[in-house]
């Protein structure tokens, strides 16, 4: 995948990425001075406790907040911290999630009032898509006879199923998931999280995983333990 | 199980209220719900009552009293006075003189001798308030007329008799008010009884408004119980995962209900007073201006101030609200028991929210109601017809646009569209209370604005036709009237630049209708008067008398009538004799259309003329029959006669000279119909904005209802539109669906509310009015007002997008319950 950027050059880069909340009177530093590098296909387990600041660097990934110090760079666009809140940024970034970057969260990843297959074809419309295989990708992902259903009238490990669909079907360049398999039981993580890993690799996309669980960390090429980094 | 001990209760109500605790915003907007509902209703309520009183009060004081004259015509002095009372009769001297000054009137009465106008006459100026507003007092006899002498207009008569003597005697005016005596033969032969009255009688039309003002009153009570019961459900629904919860740990749904209960009632307790407060608040505000016109008017404080009591709205609303949360229960019980009788039923339908579990109901309710409010002879019947073409719209109207949309939705390629319109379903039905409460009050505000301007336009033109003559003068009793009808055609100013005709009326008998020949040519298919099929057979007809008007010469002052149905040209068939014509009332009654032929009985004559046309008439229920003065008999005996007349360029003091010299009285009553019309016009136009006003306000409240629940509604899907931007659309795009998805659910409420306020117009004029008062209203429509609705409409959708909008900013919010974590909150 990867149009536009030749193998060689990373996918994403960040560099001397900070940044805080102030909370109360006090200001917490989450993250600083943090270094990232990925190249397409590649994958990366993010660890560290509850509150380390995974989702804050996700969502930093991917344009949804704004770090206070560093840049970022991803798929051949940068952007550095003191520009990225004005409003061309935010255009880049909109456009950016709509077609490169796919993100998975632990919940709540399916429009209520559409069915499955609809969800699946909207976004892969957003992303411009043809929405013709979208029925292929919940079968692929082993949904393939709950399409009409609606995401009330299917099972937690289903809707996360489904959300997996709606990220392969925009063909991204890469997939951002925090705690994907978060609220789902032992055996239904494991097969959500095979599914992730299997699509990922037959789609050549990069993937970045946060995650506490160790086992799933390990079946990521590199891990970045945010606690450790933090302390 | 209504045994719990007080510590189990007060446990189970902190669980239950820490709900509130984590979302303060929410209870903020119950309370605010509970609290603008109130004021609605309250300060509705409280014009509506004003309005009456004020009304009632001008009615009063411009009521037809009788009076006293001289048979030969005098004016009446001290010793007449003295006369009648020796004769045992309850009279008192009115003396009104031009305040000094300021202008307008004052009266001097004596209070000694209105003593005696106890409950037969009607008090005038009564300054208390309370007695006219409550309805149980004034089934009371009237207390004694004890008018307050504060020069509010009344002063004592002393004062006045000394006022009057620097005052020009065209100024000064002395009557005798009588309590008519029983029998009349008691009257002494030198007096006559005549009519007495400050201004015109507003008659049946104002009984008609107020008629329609309680409708309204109604109608907004229905709508304030639609915003409660909103309120109250939305509660509910955002409370289910913590009563799942409860029920999970053995907690009794019925425990909950009653804690529930309780909670509710605390928090409208708490909320009913401030908006009672601010709904009187309101109320005094919108009314300042009424009061002051009517006492400018009168020159009196008549308008009825604040009385009504504040426990009676407190209770009124705390009741609304415990019939709003019973009816939960009710439901809930009917759907339980629906379920134990058929294990068919689904489960939505039991826990069916928002989504009302009967929407085919609306349509076997809607056929009803239209056929019986088309069809229904008795008032009680048409509001019954009324109120099932509402609940059916209420029924329908969310779910038809749910329907619409699924519709949209399957038919669309495009998927964010495609979401657009599901969305829009789901809008559609879970906000369906304040949307049906906004449909309402849009209909509302469309029929009695419409209404309240045919009101207008009807009583303007029929007082212009009524007051069509500058001056209007009696004949005193013995004086000839077609010796000054003559005199009149002599005078050639008049003649050239004036206008006047003779009246004369009295009464005309009119024979039963069995094997009637007066009907031989019974034009009944005129489609103008297809309302009188149905005012009954040809054979109820009875033998009647009717009130019968001569007029004569026809002049512009009669021809610029505005007639309701007529042959071809009337007023020359008229002139020449060839025709009568007659008042809707008798048209409807009798019943007679356009070309019937009518046949009179004149003092023994019979008289037989096709009916001409027929002319309305609001200001008297009786029916009348107007034919040509050359027409009358000369042995008819008139009941009254007078001279309608437009000086043009001649002066009417001329004219009032040469009568009186014609005549030779002293003096003759003239009667000023242009300060009368600025009288009567400014009294409408002030009750007129009032209830203008009241629509207004309630049109607002149900927006600001539909505001909150939007937002909090609003608040419970904000992750979705988050999402849509993490799909990568940018603020800008996902703020313009949710403002598609505003705009089109407030236009398309707006649309639906059309042909309901339509209709609601066509039932008040052409079906309540013409049953409570035989007499009918043009039906009038305006378009214009629709555009302004729709204006209207557009700015609650935007105003719900702004406040969306800064829910939308900042960090990601979650989901707020663990249904839409789930994601079934479709
Ligand atoms: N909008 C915010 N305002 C203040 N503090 C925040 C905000 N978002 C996150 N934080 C704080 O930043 C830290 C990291 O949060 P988060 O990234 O959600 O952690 P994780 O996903 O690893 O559990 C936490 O201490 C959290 O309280
Ligand atoms: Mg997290």
């Amino acid at each position: 995948m990867g149009q536009g950027t030749s193998v060689t050059e990373p996918l994403l880069k960040v560099r001397g990425l900070g940044k805080h909340f102030a909370s109360a009177g006090q200001t917490v530093n989450v993250l600083s001075g943090l270094e990232l590098t990925l190249a397409p296909g590649e994958s990366l387990a993010l660890m560290g406790r509850s509150g380390s600041g995974k989702s804050t660097l996700l969502n930093i990934l991917c344009g949804l907040e704004q770090p206070d110090a560093g840049f970022v760079s991803i798929a051949g666009e940068h952007f550095a911290a003191d520009s990225s809140a004005s409003g061309p940024n935010q255009q880049r970034w909109a456009m950016l999630r709509r077609q490169r970057i796919g993100v998975v969260f632990q919940e709540a990843n399916l429009m209520p009032a559409l069915s499955l297959l609809d969800n699946v074809r909207l976004r892969a419309r957003l992303a411009g898509q043809s929405d013709q295989h979208c029925g292929d990708w919940l079968k692929r992902l082993g949904i393939g006879e709950l399409t009409q259903r609606y995401p009330d009238q299917v099972s937690g490990g289903q809707r996360q199923r489904a959300a997996l669909a709606m990220v392969f079907a925009m063909r991204p360049s890469l997939i951002l998931a925090d705690e994907p398999t978060g609220s789902l039981d032992v055996r239904t993580a494991l097969e959500v999280a095979d599914e992730l890993f299997h699509q990922q690799a037959a789609s050549g996309c990069a993937l970045i995983l946060a995650t506490h669980d160790s086992a799933l960390a390990a079946r990521c090429g590199q891990r970045l333990d945010l606690a450790q980094m933090g302390a | 199980m209504f045994l719990f001990s007080a510590s189990q209760f007060s446990n189970l109500f902190s669980v239950l209220f820490s709900h509130y605790r984590r979302h303060p915003l929410q209870l903020l907007a119950l309370a605010l719900m509970i609290m603008l509902a109130t004021m609605l209703w309250t300060g509705v309520n409280h014009l509506t009552t004003q309005a009456r009183a004020s009304l009632g009060q001008s009615e009063q004081a411009a009521a037809a009293r009788s009076q006293l004259e001289r048979v030969d015509g005098q004016a009446l002095t001290v010793a007449d006075f003295v006369t009648l009372r020796r004769a045992g009769l309850c009279v008192t001297p009115w003396l009104e003189v031009e305040r000094p000054g300021q202008g307008g009137r004052l009266v001097g009465v004596d209070p000694l001798a209105a003593g005696c106008f106890a409950q037969t006459a009607p008090a005038a100026g009564n300054n208390s308030p309370e007695r006219i507003d409550s309805p149980e007092s004034s089934k009371k006899p009237e207390p004694a007329w004890t008018p307050v002498l504060n020069g509010d207009p009344f002063i004592d008569i002393s004062e006045a008799a000394e006022l009057a003597q620097n005052v020009a005697p065209s100024n000064v005016s002395l009557s005798l008010l009588i309590v008519p005596p029983e029998p009349a033969s008691a009257l002494p032969a030198d007096y006559r009884m005549t009519g007495f009255s400050l201004g015109p009688d507003t008659g049946e039309l104002g009984d008609s408004f107020l008629l329609n003002l309680d409708a309204l009153g109604f109608l907004v009570l229905l709508i304030t119980a639609l915003l409660l019961r909103s309120v109250y459900q939305l509660g509910m629904a955002q409370r289910r995962d913590s009563f799942a919860l409860l029920q999970r740990f053995g907690v009794m749904p019925s425990a909950i209900n009653r804690v529930l209960l309780v909670e509710i009632l605390l928090l409208a307790l708490l909320s009913v007073v401030p908006g009672v407060w601010l709904g009187r608040l309101l109320a005094g505000t919108v009314s300042g201006g009424f009061g002051q016109a009517l006492d400018s008017l009168f020159d009196t404080p008549l308008y009825a101030g604040q009385s009504e009591n504040w426990l009676t709205s407190i209770a009124t609303m705390m009741a609304i609200v415990l019939v709003v949360c019973l009816a939960q229960n009710v439901q809930a019980l009917l759907l339980r028991t629906a379920a134990v009788l058929s294990f068919a039923l689904p489960a939505k339908l039991l826990t069916g929210f928002g989504v009302r579990p009967w929407p085919w109901l609306a349509l076997p309710l809607a056929a009803i109601g239209l056929a019986v409010a088309l069809l229904a002879q008795s008032l009680p019947l048409v509001f019954f017809a009324v109120a099932l073409v509402f609940a059916a719209t209420g029924i329908a109207a969310p779910f038809a646009i749910a329907a619409l949309s699924a519709t949209l939705a399957r038919k669309t390629r495009e998927p964010l569209a495609c979401w657009r319109h599901t969305e829009l379903g789901v809008m559609a039905r879970r906000l369906a209370l304040p949307l049906v409460a906004l449909q309402f009050a849009l209909a509302m505000v469309l029929a009695v604005q419409a209404l309240v301007t045919v009101f207008e336009v009807t009583f303007d033109e029929w007082l212009g036709q009524r007051l069509a003559a500058d001056y209007f003068i009696e004949v005193p009793a013995g004086a000839s009237a077609n010796a000054a009808a003559q005199w009149l055609a002599a005078q050639p100013e008049l003649a050239q630049s004036g206008d006047w005709h003779q009246v004369v009326r009295g009464v005309a008998q009119l024979p039963a209708a069995a094997n009637d020949p007066a009907m031989a040519d019974p034009k009944m298919d005129n489609p103008k008067m297809a309302d009188s099929k149905m005012a009954g057979s040809k054979t109820d007809r009875k033998a009647q008398s009717v009130d019968l008007f001569a007029l004569g010469p026809v002049s512009p002052l009669l021809t610029m009538w505005s007639l309701q149905a007529a042959g071809d040209q009337p007023w020359q068939g008229f002139a020449a004799g060839e025709g009568v014509m007659v008042n809707e009332q008798l048209a409807r009654r009798y019943p007679l259309a356009v070309g019937d032929t009518l046949v009179l009985t004149l003092a023994n004559t019979r008289l037989e003329r096709p009916v001409l046309a027929i002319y309305a008439d609001y200001g008297r229920p009786a029916g009348e029959v107007l034919i040509n003065l050359e027409l009358l008999p000369d042995e008819f005996v008139p009941v009254f006669e007078s001279f309608s007349i437009s000086p043009g360029a001649s002066d009417i003091t001329m004219i009032t000279d040469g009568l009186q010299r014609l005549w030779q009285v002293e003096s003759v009553r003239v009667r000023d119909n242009k300060r009368i019309r600025e009288l009567a016009d400014a009294v409408f136009d002030q009750t007129f904005l009032l209830t203008r006003a009241m629509t207004f306000v309630t049109l607002v409240l149900a927006a600001v209802a539909l505001l909150i629940m939007g937002w909090v509604f609003f608040s419970t899907r904000a992750w979705y539109f988050r999402l849509l931007q993490v799909w990568g659309l940018t603020k800008r795009q996902v703020l313009a669906q949710l403002g598609w998805l505003a705009l089109t659910l407030t236009l398309s409420i707006t649309l639906l509310a059309l042909p309901l306020g339509v209709w609601l117009t066509w039932v008040l004029v052409h079906r309540i009015n013409p049953l409570a008062f035989g007499w009918s209203l043009p039906m009038a429509i305006y378009p214009g007002f629709w555009l302004q609705l729709g204006v209207v409409s557009v700015l609650i959708g935007l105003s719900i997008t702004l406040l969306m909008r800064s829910q939308l900013g900042g960090s990601s919010p979650k989901p707020v319950s663990a249904a839409s974590l789930r994601g079934d909150e479709r």
